[in-house]
């Protein structure tokens, strides 16, 4: 059993104004960037490869092409300096590391789109906050 | 040395600090400790409090744990002690505590026995802190792990040792005396020691909740017993 402080503690950490996301996702990450006394925002778009740690620790591997080369970055989600996250699109995936991204080049890295399920309770999405 | 509480160990996660950087923290729950007791430079030669933390069951203390905080718990000392004229020493009042730590003080402060010291009343803008742990037993430890040793080579002819220690000394060292220097470091009993972790940054005071966040590793179990004071060092 989780310690109720240590609960106390991650709870507040975690941010609970972000969309609900998944691995397979194309996303847009806004991250401030401060350049002396400016501030500005960042944005750096592609799929979620992996996820790891959990609550107010979890971070997410983002993965996208740029001519050609692959290029990784992981942030920490619940970072004050990730402004916000936006899910463009979500992808089909059977398994919850897609390293296997990394040696694929050209059409192969494309990820079939998840199909929203007919019938049935779906998984409640967390809408995100208006901002 | 100032005024210090007892608490205990939560564990370590990790927060953003002021500056949005993100900052391992350890965890630490205090108090509150009742006064049990108040050390004065008349009666006892030095000033301290006494504190205690964690309540216990009534049913699972002995009676000295119980009558070390009840007044109203007779016995026949107290009895005869009172028919001699002797003024009972002051009680709390309070459940019988799990752990009483004393917490030394340079002068007499203005506490009194009773009184529940929280969070708020030690640590409300202290910004860097001491703690007081008993680290992890290591059992009996090799000098690998008890002493930094780099241990022998794992080839080169080196014959199963490879975590000893390589030679304690020479006769000529020794000048001739046939044994080894005093303090040479062995193998043996490693841990479960008490340990002062200094000058520790406070990342956050959680007051509502008695909670202290310092930034980086303190000793101990998560759930071990420490004790923690504002630091002199700065």
């Amino acid at each position: 059993m989780k310690n109720k402080y240590m609960a106390l503690v991650e709870q507040a950490v975690t941010r609970t104004d972000l969309p609900a996301y998944d691995v397979g996702d194309n996303v847009d990450i806004h991250q401030r960037i401060l350049e002396g006394q400016k501030e500005r925002v960042q944005i750096f778009s592609g799929t979620i490869i992996a996820r790891k740690g959990a609550k107010g620790r979890e971070m997410i591997t983002v993965r996208r092409l740029v001519q050609g080369e692959g290029i990784e970055r992981v942030f920490p989600v619940n970072s004050p300096r990730i402004a916000k996250i936006e899910v463009k699109r979500s992808g089909q995936t059977r398994r919850a590391k897609l390293y296997y991204l990394r040696d694929r080049v050209g059409k192969a890295t494309k990820l079939r789109e998840k199909e929203a399920k007919p019938t049935g309770p779906t998984k409640s999405k967390k809408k995100p906050a208006e901002a | 040395m100032p005024l210090g509480l007892i608490g205990v160990k939560v564990g370590m996660t990790q927060v953003f600090d002021d500056e949005q950087k993100s900052a391992p923290v350890t965890v630490l729950q205090l108090g509150p400790c009742p006064v049990l007791q108040v050390r004065t430079m008349e009666k006892d030669g030095y000033c301290a409090l006494q504190l205690g933390y964690g309540d216990k069951k009534r049913s699972r203390a002995n009676r000295a744990e119980q009558g070390h905080v009840a007044s109203k718990l007779e016995s026949k000392r107290k009895k005869l002690r009172k028919a001699a004229g002797i003024e009972p020493a002051p009680k709390a009042d309070c459940e019988p505590q799990k752990h009483i730590r004393e917490v030394r003080l340079d002068a007499a402060t203005d506490h009194t026995v009773g009184q529940v010291l929280k969070v708020s009343d030690v640590f409300g803008d202290v910004k860097f802190v001491d703690v007081i742990g008993t680290t992890k037993g290591r059992g009996f430890a090799g000098v690998i792990k008890r002493h930094n040793y780099g241990g022998l080579r794992h080839t080169h002819g080196v014959k199963k040792g490879w975590r000893q220690r390589g030679s304690s000394s020479s006769n000529a060292s020794n000048r001739g005396s046939g044994r080894p220097k005093k303090g040479i470091r062995m193998a043996g009993r490693y841990g479960a020691e008490r340990v002062t972790v200094r000058n520790l940054t406070v990342i956050k005071v959680d007051l509502e909740n008695n909670l202290l966040l310092v930034k980086g590793a303190i000793p101990g179990r998560n759930g071990g017993l420490i004790m923690v004071r504002p630091t002199n060092k700065k």
